[in-house]
């Protein structure tokens, strides 16, 4: 499974994003969103728990960021945090989210962490929207899918009045491919698919910069879910949204991300573009993400999950968090916690002792070049450990 | 539809069982009440009132039980509740000038305590953590007081010393029963206390169980998407509000059958009269036929609001209508 | 269960009326029924709870009396529980017909007035029967099964379809051992949350036929308290003394066994638990209000949980 591959069946070039270390201010403004040194606690005092630690993020305008990593993980926490929408007992504990709202020549950025509540809102939809999981009860169950809309529309866009705002509804459903006669329907009479493609059509009613997707295809079959992920993908060409999708199955991503995320225990342990990523991990985890999945071409390899589970965030481990379940494991790997490192002059970074030092303690698997191919690698070393 | 006709179904049983019981009791019940009754009245009363009071139990002494049971039926039909022994007069007449009165007093105290019982409960669960959950254990308290406790004790602080407020009875005496203002306005004036009562003895129940769906629904993701969504924050809470009240319409059918009970005592307390008074005498009285037509009009009553309540929440709920998709 | 302020007011409140349950007759003071003293005296020293127009000691009244109405409540309150648990749980596990049915008697229970059903049977009693307390919880029992049976049929049904009754099944365990290994255990809260509610419930219809004279007003319980004192104009004459203590018994017991459900409540829905940080957690870290929804609180200069885990010099 390479992302060349894949490409050259979808007919799309791939993109490949360069993340730079720039302070936000210097950087050219097609960037939307700048996340530093982000934390967030659950509890406080001594049942205090990290959830997120110091994470870093770039979205630059128009991207896709993949946020991948297992449940528990804090890539939820994470995402809702940034936007102020995460539960109690949450709390931020640190770092800055800044997010420009305005344009490449008129920039307009505000701090979602220090914004009151009538800023949140003024962003709220019109420049962030979200999608989550097609659970029954993401929608108000005793209210039909037409009025949904119409309360979105009449809140954001006063102008507009009744028929306007119907056919605008119509409109955005035809382009997630629903039949209007969907606006009379309840959310129970819609199957999980409709629902799914129902809050797409929201998210997309007021033509937002960007588009949060917290697992939105988990609870739905394989069909729908790749059908779904295709449309989020014609959909995102056509309308230049940035989208952060969060999802623990990572081979949903091949199609849609320009950079991927991969986060464990609340820590970033790996930043990379897509293309690289896929052909070449450079952290363990990765590596065990990546083997969970069959290949979508080349030879039959043997599947493996990771053994062990994730770890109590209340009381994690010492140093690197997944070094009890990491088969590369070091005697330092228990000791000190890996700090997130640049790595090919900057264009993707991990977390792991073993690319410290010029990564001499790197295994081949995790040293292979960006673009080799995984199947020629199959024949010539082990995949797995 | 289906759902109307099963309801109806269980309400139609009901009023048969209600019916039965009435019928079975004083004929199973050991002592033989109704010989008792009839032997006790012998002399003081005539021929015809006794065949009357007969037929409040279903008929003469020569038919067999079965027979006895269908007159009774046959009788309550032709609206024939029975005869008053103490009241000398048809059951049916005597209700008619009662039944006004207990179901104005119960009607508007339950939509008072309805509606402020739901929305407090509303706030509550909606602004939990704040000053307002000190209501709480009040609430509480307030709700395990017996209601002619309560009464009671309204009554000997608010009208008999401080009085702010009318001793008892409906109305006051120096007022005509008519369409007047001076009229209805003492009405509502004598109505108040008692109305204080039952809505303070019941209001909790709506306001905890309201407090309770709210904070269910709170963590529900459908508010989390009207807040993402960047309405405002009364319309997220009105939301939440709208499915949170609908176990408490559902649960309307057991807490009607409760503040009957509470409301027909308040009565007692204020010199009030509705059927709650008359239900009283009638049992210190021993008067049968009267206890039997009284539980017979309330038990059908309360049929009728569950009803009402039931086509509430069929109308409320729109997951009752029609089939979830799978 | 969570130690919440709640339940621990309720479990003192419903001990202390327990123990006055217990001990009550031996603790009065006088006998009940002694008229020998003045009548219509204001509480003091030798009359704690002042004495009635006919010269008896409330105090000694309100402590026998307690016994009666708890045993009475508490008897019907099993009866019930009883009942309610053969129907509720006989149809939410066994379904079909047995269900339809049974939800159908339940339902017919629930929908008869529960106060007015139960003056009419009463009133039918012999007199000798209503000084029986066993008689009168049973009868009150008959009319306040029905609301626990719905409850426990709504709770078996749900537990009936969760995977690891289903896991007991595919073993094949048998039916019973199915229904008191897996199933019992997970009623037990809404059992016993079901049981508190029907001993309320009992209290109040103990006490209100007593009230209107419908049991025997030979025995001592709060309700002939009360009735007494509205026979003889109590609250005309401003005798509170006499009306209060037993009415504020009963609201006490009621409050004690509320904020105990409440517990029960919290235990089974986890969600009513304080969820989040208490109002003294969020003084502490400086924040002003309460949580509000889409306003995620921002603490900065918060030590991480993650430094106090011990770790070696940094490289």
């Amino acid at each position: 499974m390479t992302t060349d591959a894949v490409a050259a069946a979808a007919e799309v070039p791939v993109m490949e994003t360069t993340p730079t270390a720039e302070p936000a201010e210097d950087r050219p403004a097609r960037w939307i969103l700048d996340v530093r040194g982000f934390s967030v606690d659950y509890g406080y005092g001594d049942q205090a728990v990290r959830a997120v630690d110091r994470v870093d993020l770039h979205l630059d305008r128009s991207t896709v960021l993949g946020v991948a990593g297992e449940s528990g993980s804090g890539k939820s926490t994470l995402v809702y945090g940034l936007t102020r929408l995460l539960r109690a007992p949450g709390v931020i504990t640190g770092g800055q989210a800044l997010f420009n709202r305005g344009d490449d020549e008129h920039p307009d950025v505000i701090d979602l962490t220090t914004a009151d509540e009538k800023e949140l809102r003024s962003v709220r939809w019109s420049e962030i929207s979200v999608v989550l999981q097609s659970a029954l009860n993401a929608l108000n169950p005793v209210v039909r899918v037409g009025s949904v809309f119409d309360e979105i529309l009449s809140t954001h866009r006063r102008t507009l009045n009744k028929s306007q705002r119907r056919a605008r509804a119509v409109e955005l459903l035809t382009l997630v491919g629903l039949n209007e006669d969907r606006l009379m329907r309840y959310p129970h009479e819609l199957s999980g698919g409709q629902r799914q493609r129902i809050m797409i059509a929201l998210a997309l009613a007021l033509e937002p910069k960007l588009i949060i997707m917290d697992e939105p295809t988990t609870a739905l079959d394989v069909v729908t879910q790749r059908e779904i992920i295709s449309e989020l993908f014609t959909l995102r060409a056509h309308f230049g949204f940035a989208m952060i999708f969060i999802t623990h199955d990572l081979s949903l991503l091949v199609q849609l991300a320009d950079e991927i995320v991969v986060m464990y225990a609340g820590r970033l342990v790996e930043r990379a573009s897509a293309r690289a990523l896929f052909s070449a991990p450079r952290h363990p985890y990765t590596l065990g993400l990546l083997n969970s999945f069959p290949p979508m071409h080349g030879a039959h390899a043997e599947l493996n999950g990771i053994p062990g589970s994730p770890p109590d965030l209340s009381q994690p481990p010492s140093g690197c968090s997944f070094h009890p379940r990491c088969p590369y494991a070091m005697p330092r790997c228990s000791i000190d916690v890996p700090e997130l490192r640049g790595l090919d002059e900057g264009s993707r970074s991990v977390a792991c002792w073993l690319h410290s030092e010029g990564g001499v303690a790197a295994p081949v698997e995790l040293s292979r070049r960006v673009g080799a191919d995984r199947a020629s690698t199959d024949q010539s070393g082990s995949v797995r450990p | 539809m289906r759902l109307i006709g099963r309801r109806l179904g269980v309400y139609a049983l009901t009023a048969w069982v209600a019916i039965t019981v009435n019928f079975f009791l004083p004929h199973f019940m050991p002592g033989n009440p109704i010989q008792t009754l009839i032997g006790k009245l012998q002399n003081n009363v005539t021929v015809s009132e006794i065949r009357s009071i007969r037929l409040s139990f279903g008929g003469g002494l020569h038919d067999g039980l079965v027979q006895q049971y269908f007159t009774y039926l046959n009788q309550l039909l032709h609206g024939n509740l029975g005869y008053s022994i103490t009241l000398s007069a048809s059951v049916s007449s005597i209700l008619k000038s009662h039944i006004l009165w207990t179901v104005g007093l119960i009607g508007v105290a339950t939509v008072l305590s309805f509606f402020f019982g739901t929305v407090m409960g509303a706030i509550l669960g909606w602004t939990r953590g704040s000053r307002f959950d000190s209501a709480i254990p009040a609430a509480t308290f307030f709700q395990s007081v017996p209601y002619f406790f309560l009464g009671t004790v309204i009554l000997m602080v608010f009208a008999l010393n401080l009085h702010w407020f009318p001793e008892s009875g409906p109305y006051s005496l120096n007022v005509v029963p008519s369409w007047s203002w001076a009229f209805v306005w003492s009405v509502i004036r004598y109505g108040e206390l008692p109305v204080i009562t039952i809505v303070l003895s019941s209001v909790a129940g709506w306001m905890l169980g309201m407090r309770n769906m709210m904070i269910t629904m709170v963590a529900e993701d459908f508010v989390l998407m009207s807040v993402a969504m960047g309405l405002p924050r009364r319309k997220v809470m009105y939301a939440a509000a709208r499915n949170a009240i609908l176990p408490s319409i559902a649960n309307l059918s057991l807490a009607i059958g409760l503040v009957v009970s509470g409301a027909l005592l308040v009565e007692l307390v204020f010199n009030y009269p509705g059927v709650g008074d008359l239900l009283l005498n009638a049992v210190l009285n021993e008067d049968y036929p009267l206890i039997q037509g009284i539980f017979l009009v309330i038990t059908l009553s309360v049929l009728a609001a569950n009803l009402l309540a039931d086509l509430a929440y069929l109308a409320l709920d729109p997951r009752t209508r029609t089939e979830a998709v799978q | 269960m969570a130690r919440s302020p709640k339940v621990i007011v309720g479990l003192v409140i419903t001990g202390f009326f327990a123990l006055m349950t217990v001990f009550g007759p031996y603790l009065a003071p006088y006998d009940p029924n002694d008229t020998s003293f003045a009548p219509n005296l204001h509480p003091s020293v030798q009359h704690w709870f002042g004495t009635t127009s006919l010269g008896q000691d409330i105090l000694s009244q309100t402590l026998v009396g307690a016994r009666a109405t708890m045993v009475v409540a508490v008897v019907a309150g099993l009866v019930a529980t009883m009942l309610s648990i053969v129907v509720g749980v006989s149809a939410g596990y066994i379904g079909g017909y047995t269900d339809d049915s049974l939800s159908m008697l339940s339902n017919v229970f629930l929908a008869i007035p529960g106060l007015p059903l139960l003056i009419v049977i009463d009133s039918y009693l012999p007199a000798t029967s209503r000084s029986n307390a066993l008689v009168i919880g049973i009868i009150i029992a008959f009319t306040g099964w029905a609301w626990g049976a719905r409850v426990l049929r709504a709770q078996t049904m749900s537990l009936r379809n969760r995977d690891f009754v289903e896991a007991s099944r595919i073993i094949g365990e048998s039916k019973r051992r199915i229904m008191f290994n897996d199933v019992v255990p997970n009623l037990l809260p809404v059992l016993a949350s079901s049981f508190l509610f029907t001993i309320l419930y009992s209290i109040g219809a103990y006490v209100t036929l007593a009230y209107i004279g419908l049991t025997s007003s030979s025995v001592w319980n709060w309700g002939t308290m009360l009735f007494w004192a509205s026979q003889n104009d109590a609250p005309l004459a401003n005798q509170w003394y006499w009306f209060v203590p037993p009415g504020l018994c009963i609201a006490l017991v009621g409050t004690g066994l509320a904020l105990l459900n409440f517990g029960i409540d919290e235990f089974i829905n986890p969600r009513l638990r304080e969820a989040g940080l208490s109002a003294r957690q969020r003084r502490r870290m400086g924040l002003e209000r309460r949580p509000r929804l889409g306003l995620t609180p921002v603490v900065r200069d918060v030590e991480s949980p993650v430094t106090r885990v011990p770790r070696s010099v940094a490289s």
